[in-house]
């Protein structure tokens, strides 16, 4: 039977009703917020609006800008009910680069080089530890997560990238279709996205 | 539960979490879906958890790219509005 021990992630939510139920609810909403045509709308509009903004604020948007505005509108939409959206929103801007560059000069060279030796021999961290902690630092804010909630985490986050995907596809098509025709003709063809 | 200690997630962590894990993982991942379920290890189903995750990572990298050039050379302000509504629709 799955343990659905509460854990942070609800002390802070401020919905009412008991942990366990909460959490059960919160796997079938996880499915319609990232899968239902309204919310993929509602999000591609959304970041559509938030690229023109800062398109204005700054003279020029590279692509790694554009992606962290991807990920902070949607974190946005997860409305703080998880902790890899909270993460995304947590992380100031651009500094990611800087935070990477602090931690591996914390960790010396030799350390890392002898890491799958040891490994091996004393930590003997099996295969199926190791892809789990892979997985953990794949997805923003989980990397001390438990088991249980590391897979609530990622089956939200996985689901999410890939209405991110959807969007971001539909709005490429959409801007790159309106550049060959007129303006006029973008919006009668539109209808039947 | 066995084994599960509230300090670190990460050490000895119990079988059954880990089974769990997998079956719901494998729910997700288009990979192992095609295939029967019964046959993927909780390595393979992690190991294409991890792929998977790194591919959608890659395409919205791709996509933002694509993006960035395409609002480059598009002039959206007196659009937007029209815009906006039309992805509504």
């Amino acid at each position: 039977m799955p343990n659905l021990e509460p854990s942070p992630v609800f002390k802070r939510r401020k919905t009412e009703g008991d942990p366990v139920s909460v959490h059960r609810i919160q796997s079938n909403q996880t499915m319609k917020r990232w899968t239902t045509k309204r919310e993929h709308q509602i999000y591609s509009s959304k970041l559509f609006q938030a690229l023109c903004r800062s398109r204005r604020t700054s003279s020029s948007t590279s692509a790694k800008e554009l992606h962290q505005t991807a990920d902070r509108v949607l974190a946005i939409t997860a409305k703080g009910t998880t902790r890899w959206s909270r993460a995304i929103l947590a992380a100031p801007l651009t500094a990611g680069t800087n935070m990477k560059k602090h931690k591996r000069a914390k960790v010396t060279v030799h350390t890392r080089l002898r890491k799958p030796v040891v490994n091996r021999e004393k930590r003997k961290l099996p295969v199926v530890e190791r892809k789990l902690k892979a997985l953990r630092r794949l997805v923003p804010g989980c990397r001390k997560l438990s088991c249980n909630n590391l897979l609530e985490e990622t089956s939200d986050y996985i689901v999410a990238l890939e209405m991110q995907v959807r969007a971001m596809t539909a709005i490429t098509e959409f801007l790159s279709r309106g550049e060959a025709q007129a303006p006029t003709d973008r919006l009668g063809s539109i209808g039947n996205m | 539960m066995s084994g599960r200690r509230s300090g670190s997630g990460v050490s000895s962590i119990s079988d059954d979490q880990i089974t769990h894990l997998v079956s719901k993982l494998q729910q997700l991942i288009p990979e192992l879906c095609a295939r029967r379920s019964h046959k993927a290890s909780a390595s393979k189903v992690l190991q294409e958890t991890c792929d998977y995750i790194r591919n959608l990572h890659k395409e919205v990298e791709d996509l933002s790219d694509r993006l960035s050039q395409l609002l480059a050379s598009i002039d959206t302000d007196n659009d937007q509005a029209a815009i906006v509504r039309s992805l509504l629709m």
